[in-house]
């Protein structure tokens, strides 16, 4: 009697299992939330000025962020995201410049120097799928010299074969104006408002850390 | 004669104590996204007095390192249109021809340059020079040296005097400018080495300088600059056949990437002495990475010797690259690699390398070392040579300040 109750018991357990799989098949895979990590990602930025051949241009490469990636049956989404840049890292070739840089754009009225901080909630990329690159609006809030303003980058987002990391190469414009900065000037040379951001970052999914799962992350 | 040395040796060490910058920008700027002279040289040609910004930029790039700021000059007119400097350039070089013994020369030269703003978009410039030894290019049957007269002789001093250009240039506004003078031709490159091969051979040594009229049309990714020249009056005849040249021609480059860091342009030109007719086609690069980059031009000149019937045709290419590198941003290692193939009747064969270091202490001093060789491939001879060469240049230039970076 045990015995055969025991096959009975294991007979509904697999019917279950797969009608389980069955329902999956139909509907597609059921979203998984997996941290994404971005470590030493590239930001540059481009700005002309007032004479024509002039622009500056500079770099880091030390852009960091992370949050929460969800796959499902149409693309991705990706929640809690929050990304830092030093300030300090970002190089223009020109030493003078730099410190040009860090003291008239990302200088505090009390002198300090924060990071550059993107947050955004949640973005919806559909059409990733592994293997190819989808277009996608990133939008969110960020923040110079402790400024918060809206800020949106149209990216270009391709996943690996593998499924596990992205590659997302993302353009946008920021107005200084909209961060409270003067254009500087130095010896009759004034750079534009407008500002030319350009990202190139990959992110790897991770297992999501149990502290992190309901609080959106952390550091 | 020792006083007119000694004379010349206090004046310019006198000249280096006063302050202030300029200094010649480089076509290594286009690392840093300068693809041509116009942002820092008040002509747009380069290679003369530095614009208010290419001083903050000269400061930038020395070890000094200082900040630059110029003061008010709007109520004196003086400071406000004129700058001039005086420019104090020292070579020491040694060098050996195989089987000779080795000669070195120290040749002193100093440069008072001026430019003048006269209102309304007129300039006026003037560079003229004196020197104790001359640097002419090679006297060459088709194309002779010019060499500038003596201002003082005795047997073992000389002084040189010559002038290196007197422009008149009017602006039309940002990005368009006409110049009439004396001066240099456009080059490609436009390297501030006057004795590489490239310029040497196409009539672009330091005392080329015809009447000329041209037009500099340049914006973000291009820059066209035609011209049209006449002898300057300095060209030497040779059995009363004069060489100084009617011609025109034009350069034109386009950035081809779009960062200002990739330059490829052409430089054509037309030209006929009552010795020589010349067409010159040289294409060129500029490239910049960051901390390095890459000079190329290759300048292919069919001449015709005139002076002789049947008059010869005969094909001159001189090639020049120059790979650099800014391991600081005042410290730049370069490795330079020339090239000239002559055809007949006057073939020649030369290839030459140079290793250099130019050390920018200050906007004021500059020291810039080397070695190479130059390969004679027809004759077999090899000349190994080896320099040192220190660039001062005070200037006289308003009232400036410079406050230290902290």
């Amino acid at each position: 009697m045990k015995r055969q109750a025991c096959i009975c018991l294991t007979a509904i357990l697999t019917a279950i299992v797969l009608g389980v799989s069955s329902v999956h098949a139909q509907s597609g895979p059921q979203p998984t939330t997996q941290m994404l990590v971005v470590e030493n990602g590239l930001a540059s930025f481009s700005v002309a000025t007032t004479v024509p051949v002039i622009d500056v241009n500079g770099k880091s490469t030390a852009l960091q962020a992370h949050a929460q990636i969800s796959r499902g049956g149409n693309g991705i989404t990706i929640e809690h995201i929050e990304a830092t840049l030093p300030v300090r890292t970002i190089k223009t070739g020109m030493a003078m410049r730099d410190n040009h840089m860090a003291e008239y754009i990302f200088t505090t009225a009390k002198g300090e120097v924060p990071d550059m901080r993107f947050v955004s909630e949640r973005i919806d990329c559909p059409g990733v799928a592994p293997g190819h690159e989808t277009a996608c609006s990133i939008s969110g809030m960020l923040s110079i010299r402790g400024v918060l303003h809206a800020f949106s980058l149209s990216a270009k987002v391709r996943q690996d074969a593998g499924g596990a990391s992205y590659r997302v190469i993302g353009d946008g414009i920021i107005k200084l104006s909209d961060y409270g900065i003067e254009r500087p000037t130095q010896l009759g040379v004034s750079t534009s408002d407008e500002v030319k951001i350009h990202l190139e970052f990959s992110g790897k999914e991770g297992a999501l850390p149990t502290m992190t799962a309901s609080s959106g992350g952390s550091k | 004669m020792r006083r007119a040395a000694c004379l010349t040796g206090a004046l310019g060490m006198l000249l280096c104590c006063l302050t202030a910058p300029p200094a010649t920008a480089l076509p290594t700027m286009i690392r840093l996204s300068y693809p041509n002279c116009t942002s820092c040289h008040i002509a747009p040609q380069g290679s003369g007095l530095l614009n208010a910004y290419g001083r903050g930029i000269d400061e930038a790039q020395s070890l000094r390192n200082a900040d630059y700021k110029e003061t008010d000059t709007s109520r004196n007119w003086f400071a406000r249109s004129i700058t001039q400097d005086f420019r104090s350039i020292n070579l020491e070089s040694g060098s050996y021809a195989t089987g000779q013994p080795l000669t070195g020369v120290l040749r002193s030269r100093l440069q008072y340059r001026n430019d003048t703003e006269l209102g309304a978009g007129f300039r006026l410039a003037v560079i003229g020079a004196i020197e104790d030894e001359t640097d002419p290019r090679p006297a060459l049957v088709y194309e002779p040296a010019i060499i500038p007269h003596t201002l003082y002789q005795s047997h073992d001093f000389k002084l040189y005097p010559y002038l290196v250009n007197a422009l008149l240039s009017f602006r039309f506004n940002k990005n368009k400018e006409i110049s009439f003078g004396r001066d240099q031709l456009p080059t490609g490159v436009n390297i501030p080495v006057l004795d590489t091969l490239i310029r040497t051979r196409n009539r672009l040594g330091y005392y080329d300088n015809p009447t000329q009229l041209k037009f500099f049309w340049w914006c973000k990714r291009y820059q066209l600059v035609p011209y049209a020249f006449a002898p300057g009056g300095n060209e030497p005849k040779i059995s009363g056949r004069n060489s100084g040249e009617y011609g025109g021609g034009s350069l034109a480059e386009f950035d081809l990437l779009g960062k200002e860091r990739t330059i490829v342009g052409m430089n054509i030109l037309g030209a006929e002495s009552q010795i020589e007719r010349r067409r010159l086609v040289g294409p060129y690069c500029r490239l910049g990475f960051g901390s390095w980059g890459i000079l190329a031009e290759h300048d292919i000149t069919d001449r015709t010797y005139l002076a002789e019937a049947p008059a010869p045709h005969f094909r001159q290419q001189a090639s020049f690259v120059q790979l650099f590198w800014a391991t600081r941003e005042w410290l730049v290692l370069s490795l330079i690699g020339e090239e000239l193939k002559v055809g007949n009747p006057f073939k020649e064969q030369v290839a030459a390398g140079t290793a250099e270091a130019a050390i920018r202490l200050s906007p004021e001093f500059t020291i810039t070392a080397g070695m190479g060789y130059q390969r004679n491939i027809v004759t077999e001879m090899v000349d190994p040579t080896a320099f040192v060469q220190l660039a001062m240049k005070p200037v006289f230039k308003g009232a400036v300040t410079r406050h230290q970076h902290h």
